[in-house]
């Protein structure tokens, strides 16, 4: 008997908001990646505990991707307020770097007025594309940890539609 | 499209993958000493996911590389368990590692992150990139693994309906 797979949108939307403020924010940012990764555990283990039966890589990679895009776009707003901070930052970083630069490239200085990335409409909108595709690429990958780490065992009698079993290769492909 | 054939078709994207995100974190500092515009957008790209710190990145040309030295590490380490993959794993459908071993091969990067962001030590990083390097090489084995399991899922669907 196949049984309802519960909603995945509730547990994405958990931990891709987690982690997508946590990314937004400076200074907390610094865990890099890992923050998204660790959304999308978060979100398949929330979908592990709602579920009557065991869920599949699959299931992991799927409410991880959805965690990553929730993430993008909660990243997207909470940043907002932050940009002004942020570039102070970035210029503080460059101007560190510069120091260590044998030769300065032309134009540096009139790179750094300038901000670390236009801030034009068509830059954002590419900026949150390419995000969005890389948080649901490593929210794809942390969902997949989270569901095989946090394994919930099957109940007996009950039906596990599961591919990624060692002796699979004696099925009909 | 039978099993092994998903799986090989993931492999590959995933080998191109990770050679196209490595290839843009070693041009950003080349495009940068060239003066070419487009490093801002490489760097860019990587600003999302990494903080950039000039003090923990390795130098390439005179200029930061596009994300730090842990990174680099775990994007190293997922290269090179990709290419070590065909040979542990080949390309039939077979189980992620046991949970045992990813906590124990996270364990070092989670002890060694959480202790610097408490401001509790400073790690060198030659140690970063190390520890980010053993954990990156065991991120495959689900990544691929798991995809392909989606999709095998998917073309089940497709074929019931």
């Amino acid at each position: 008997m196949n049984e309802q797979k519960p909603n995945m949108f509730i547990p994405a939307l958990i931990g891709g908001g987690i982690a997508g403020f946590l990314s937004g924010v400076p200074l907390v940012n610094c865990l890099c990646c890992l923050w998204i990764i660790g959304g999308a555990i978060l979100a398949a283990y929330l979908l592990q505990r709602d579920s009557k039966t065991p869920l599949t890589s699959g299931d992991g990679a799927i409410v991880g991707a959805l965690s990553g895009i929730i993430a993008a776009v909660v990243d997207a707003i909470v940043s907002i307020p932050f940009q002004a901070l942020s570039n102070d930052i970035f210029r503080k970083m460059m101007d560190w770097a510069a120091e260590y630069a044998d030769d300065i490239p032309e134009g540096w200085e009139k790179w750094l007025e300038q901000g670390n990335m236009d801030m034009t409409l068509p830059w954002i909108f590419l900026g949150f594309l390419i995000t969005a595709v890389i948080f649901a690429s490593l929210g794809a990958l942390g969902g997949i940890i989270g569901v095989s780490v946090i394994k919930k065992p099957a109940k007996p009698g009950q039906e596990v539609i599961d591919v990624s079993e060692k002796d699979s290769g004696d099925r009909k492909s | 499209m039978t099993e092994k054939k998903t799986i090989i078709v993931i492999y590959i994207f995933s080998l191109l993958g990770i050679l196209a995100w490595l290839g843009a974190i070693l041009l950003a500092p080349y495009f940068k000493s060239q003066s070419i515009p487009e490093s801002r957008l490489l760097y860019g790209v990587f600003s999302r996911i990494c903080h950039q710190a000039p003090s923990r990145c390795f130098y390439l040309f005179g200029f930061p590389l596009a994300v730090c030295t842990r990174c680099l590490g775990i994007y190293l380490g997922f290269l090179s368990g990709i290419v070590f993959f065909p040979f542990i794993k080949g390309f039939k459908m077979a189980a992620v590692p046991p949970s045992w071993l990813f906590i124990f091969l996270t364990f070092p990067i989670a002890v060694d992150t959480g202790g610097n962001f408490l401001s509790l030590w400073s790690s060198p990083d030659w140690l970063r990139f190390v520890f980010g390097l053993i954990w990156g090489s065991i991120l495959p084995f689900y990544f691929v693994v798991g995809l392909s399991d989606f999709f095998t899922h998917l073309q089940k669907k497709k074929k019931r309906v």
